[in-house]
């Protein structure tokens, strides 16, 4: 198992507000990894510093032996091999899902519009949604969308994939295509970094779960140690809380 | 006996009759010839040619005018003395002569307009280092025997100290300063200027002295119609150039070489009738309009009249932007330390006006009531200056049709202006009437700027001079004041007979309503085009990763977003030439002050329309890894300008509908154009409803196209 990232001291304050203070975690290849906690408590923050959509204030995050956080590297190149899903989609809204699909590959890898047309084709295939090539986004449902945003996201060939909670902007019927195929990524090997309240989730096809709170890392475990034998108070409680509902 | 006698009356009778027959049918069948008389030789005035032609400045000056007004002369060169008793006895029925117009002559004929000015001046040799009088001392000057340049030598010789020497004719008294053996000698201005021209090696140094006018003379009480015939012929042949060439024919060019074919541009006001008008074929004119007109035609200059407004003419005044203003300006200490006045040339009086039914008529009655005044005009000053003792206060117009309409309308109870001005729009229909006797007010001058263009003012006063002395100074005012003290108007002058329906204002004011709203037009497109140009670059500057971008578009933004137009606009057109000393054209004064201000609104919302697009397209973009660019082009951009393009129509129409305040620089614009025709026909409810429905139609047509184009774009 060889590793894929590891961060290390990862520090990132907003103006006085210390939002992660001090984060180390490594992900190895083709591992997935869910990330719990309460609200606030930093998971989007770090996350998203994982393709510098948010600027670490300090530490370093290597990816395949290159630290990603310095200013030297060209983060648009970094980022062509980090696909990231959002809560909210953002999906483009000027163009068709097909459209929305192509327009990375066609800009950066200069890849002809019918190649391109294809891949994305193929794509809309394997999350389910062959048939909405031509389509407005405003068309689609909530689930539909984000399913052509993993799509999107996949279509650049990315070695690691990020989603913060994907589905709990979902009414809840549609969450299971979504995690249907997240769970078919993870299957083919994708490495993936997930934050989600979806423990069941988790549970099925998470490699390691990672609790962070107050911008720590305070337990991290396989599902099992994690959610069976929580030994941190402060998960103990998380997990009654949303375990309870 | 009786018989014989009534035979001869009968046929003395038949003779007579059939002459008058003959006679009559010759004046009605052909024009009549009047006999000249002319002297033998006065070079440049009249002289045979080589071939033995008579020709000469007066010969020239007679039968142009006479070819002007269609009749014929037979010129007799009999010799100055003659021809002036054969005027006295009937023989002649004119004499052009290069004759001085002098009481003594006046007591006996009747002369036409003064057609030339003539002087004394002393030339000197050309490489001679005398300028003036005071450098004659104890030197030889020479004098040509019995010229009246010898009489003013003579009387200003011990004065200067200087010794004289006299000659019998001109040709060896111009040799002796040649030679050197004197220093100076004293001539009449056209004579020594045509000796010049003919190669004479001297100069003239001196201004002329002792200045009179040359005029034509006829037979006091007689043959008027030949006296009225010159005076039209030769007011003719100075309006169409035709003297100008003749006399540059044989003196050489204009008189003032300090400003001789140089263009000025000239300041006045948009509407200040009698002063400065445009009549209805849109050419201004006026009192203040055809003294600058003749006074450079007679220092040979040329005008370029600029209508910009009172306030407007002289701010550019003050920037540099144009070189003089006359606009019935009071001479007062406050503008003596800001410009440089000429000797005043018109002297007016302040009175009160009020509407035709009301019962003021005493100062006194003004207490706490409100009064109109225009900005910036003596009458104004008068009124403030006032104001306290009679308890009354004020109102301000920036221009007078405002100011007349405000009492004519009830709001004000009076108005103060000047004399002249009042009556001539009262003349002109305005309902008001005068109450009160002109109170003192300072006179008005022509203008510069203190210390610059002296040469332009040195030149207006020499022709004011000349113009007055000439007696055309009178009839400009005549023109327009009448001659008579009640001061009737010239009908003819401006008075806009007519059809005064819609229709036919329409008709009479199509060609500058076109043209006024081709202006419109222009100023718009150009405008939008640079402003949009201008506030994309600036609203994306507000969006880019930038810090400096940033703070450089909001500053933009915020400077010429919170400056008023009308101050922009006067800003640019007079601010910016007085730091850089560089004159800026209205029409690129007006496009750059829409540019700035119309495009601070764009810049605003291109920057807001951007902003207004989910910050998550942006992130998902950037997440797949395009560059800021590309993500601006291909998501961010399509989407903001779908929420930019209502705005950008609205800004269109708003950049349309603000070129109206454009006209503050005197550009002549749709507006400009409806306040200038108001100012001549007074019918500001209907040309003011013509232009603004001009306004409404080209509105109604750019909103259409913009529709349509937004269309397009939302497919
Ligand atoms: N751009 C920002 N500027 C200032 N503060 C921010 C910014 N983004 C996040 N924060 C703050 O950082 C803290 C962590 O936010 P973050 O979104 O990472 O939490 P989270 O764990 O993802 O919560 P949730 O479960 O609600 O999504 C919060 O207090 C938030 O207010
Ligand atoms: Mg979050």
């Amino acid at each position: 198992m060889s590793e894929k990232l590891r961060v290390t001291n990862l520090v990132k304050t907003f103006g006085t507000n210390n939002v992660l203070k001090g984060i180390n975690l490594t992900v190895n290849e083709n591992e997935v990894v869910v990330i719990i906690g309460p609200s606030g408590s930093g998971k989007s923050t770090l996350l998203r510093a994982l393709n510098r959509l948010e600027e670490p204030t300090s530490g370093s995050i290597v990816i395949d032996n290159v630290d990603i956080a310095s200013k030297e590297i060209d983060i648009d190149t970094v980022r062509e091999n980090i696909g990231m899903v959002f809560q909210h989609f953002n999906l483009f809204n000027n163009l068709s899902v097909g459209e929305n699909i192509m327009l990375a590959p066609v800009e950066l890898k200069k890849e002809s519009k019918d190649q391109a047309a294809q891949q994305a084709k193929q794509l809309l295939k394997t999350v389910g949604l062959e048939e909405k090539f031509n389509a407005t986004v405003q068309s689609l449902s909530g689930g539909q969308q984000q399913r052509v945003a993993i799509a999107r996201a996949l279509a650049m060939d990315p070695d690691i994939m990020l989603f913060d909670e994907p589905t709990s902007a979902l009414d809840p019927e549609m969450v299971g295509d979504v995690l249907a195929v997240m769970k078919d990524l993870a299957r083919k090997g994708m490495t993936m970094v997930v934050v989600t309240h979806e423990m069941g989730f988790a549970k099925e096809v998470a490699d390691r779960v990672v609790f962070v709170d107050d911008g720590q890392i305070l337990e991290q475990g396989t599902p099992d140690q994690m959610f069976e034998h929580p030994k941190n108070e402060r998960l103990q409680d998380f997990l009654n809380k949303i375990l309870n509902v | 006996m009786t018989q014989k006698i009534v035979k001869a009356i009968g046929w003395v009778t038949i003779l007579l009759a059939t002459f008058f027959c003959i006679a009559q049918t010759t004046v009605s069948a052909q024009a009549k010839t009047y006999q000249i008389g002319t002297d033998v030789t006065y070079p440049p005035f009249e002289f045979a040619n080589k071939q033995n032609k008579y020709v000469g400045i007066d010969i020239d000056i007679m039968n142009a005018i006479a070819k002007e007004e269609g009749f014929k002369v037979n010129i007799k060169p009999v010799g100055f003395n003659a021809a002036v008793q054969s005027v006295q006895s009937g023989q002649l029925d004119g004499v052009i002569a290069g004759m001085t117009i002098t009481p003594d002559r006046k007591a006996k004929f009747d002369f036409g307009t003064p057609y030339f000015r003539t002087g004394v001046v002393m030339a000197v040799g050309k490489n001679s280092n005398i300028k003036g009088f005071n450098q004659l001392r104890g030197k030889r000057v020479a004098l040509k025997t019995g010229t009246a340049a010898a009489d003013y030598a003579n009387s200003i010789k011990k004065k200067y100290g200087f010794k004289t020497v006299t000659f019998d004719d001109s040709n060896n008294m111009y040799e002796d300063v040649t030679t050197g053996n004197s220093v100076a000698c004293f001539e009449d201005k056209p004579v020594m200027q045509y000796g010049i021209k003919q190669g004479l090696k001297l100069k003239i140094v001196t201004a002329p002295a002792n200045t009179g006018w040359y005029g034509f003379a006829v037979k006091k009480g007689q043959n008027k119609e030949l006296r009225e015939k010159f005076n039209t012929g030769l007011k003719k042949i100075q309006t169409n150039g035709t003297y100008d060439k003749i006399v540059g024919k044989y003196l050489g060019t204009k008189t003032n070489p300090k400003v001789k074919g140089k263009t000025f541009t000239i300041g006045t006001d948009v509407t200040f009738p009698p002063f400065e008008f445009a009549n209805k074929h849109n050419k201004y004119v006026g009192i203040d309009m055809d003294l600058i007109r003749a006074i450079a035609n007679e220092q040979g200059f040329k005008v370029k009249i600029k209508p910009v407004g009172f306030n407007a003419a002289v701010q550019s005044l003050e920037s540099g932007q144009i070189d003089g203003v006359i606009s019935g300006m009071s001479i007062t200490n406050a503008r003596k330390a800001q410009f440089d006045f000429s000797k005043p040339y018109f002297t007016s009086g302040v009175v009160m006006a009020i509407s035709k039914n009301s019962k003021i008529t005493k100062l006194s009655q003004l207490k706490g009531k409100r009064v109109a005044i225009k900005t910036g005009t003596s009458a104004a000053d008068y009124a403030n200056s006032i104001k306290k003792k009679y308890g009354f206060h004020t109102v301000t117009f920036d221009d007078s049709n405002n100011m007349y309409q405000d009492v004519t309308t009830g709001n004000s109870v009076a108005c103060f202006e000047d004399h002249p001005v009042m009556k001539y729009a009262i003349k002109q229909g305005t309902k008001l009437k005068i109450v009160t006797k002109p109170a003192e007010s300072a006179p008005y001058g022509f203008a510069v700027k203190k210390g610059h263009n002296q040469a332009l003012l040195a030149a207006f006063n020499t022709g004011l001079a000349d113009l007055k002395a000439s007696g055309t100074y009178d009839n400009i005012k005549a023109t327009y004041l009448g001659t008579d003290d009640k001061g009737s108007v010239n009908k003819t002058a401006a008075n806009d007979s007519g059809d005064r329906s819609f229709i036919g204002l329409i008709k009479q004011n199509q060609g500058a309503l076109l043209s006024g709203l081709k202006e419109t037009m222009w100023l718009t497109i150009v405008s939008i085009f640079f402003a949009t140009v201008f506030g994309i670059i600036v609203g994306l500057l507000g969006v880019v990763p930038s810090k400096f971008g940033n703070g450089v578009s909001s500053v933009l933004i915020y400077i010429f977003r919170g400056m008023p137009l009308l101050v922009l606009a006067l800003f640019i057109y007079t601010g910016i030439p007085s730091l850089t000393g560089q004159k800026i054209p209205a029409f690129i004064a007006g496009v750059v002050t829409l540019t700035f201000n119309e495009g601070a609104y764009i810049a605003a919302f291109v920057k807001g329309g951007i902003n207004a697009v989910d910050p998550g397209q942006m992130e998902a973009a950037r997440s797949l890894g395009l560059p800021f660019g590309k993500s601006m082009r291909r998501v961010i951009l399509p989407q903001g300008i779908r929420i930019m393009v209502p705005s950008f129509i609205n800004q269109f129409i708003i950049t349309l509908k603000d070129t109206s305040i454009l006209s503050i620089i005197g550009l002549m614009e749709l507006t400009q154009t409806g306040k200038i025709i108001i100012a001549r026909n007074l019918e500001g409810f209907k040309v003011w409803t013509i232009v603004a429905i001009m306004y409404l139609v080209i509105i109604t047509l750019l909103t259409w196209l913009s529709n349509w184009v937004q269309r397009r774009i939302k497919v």
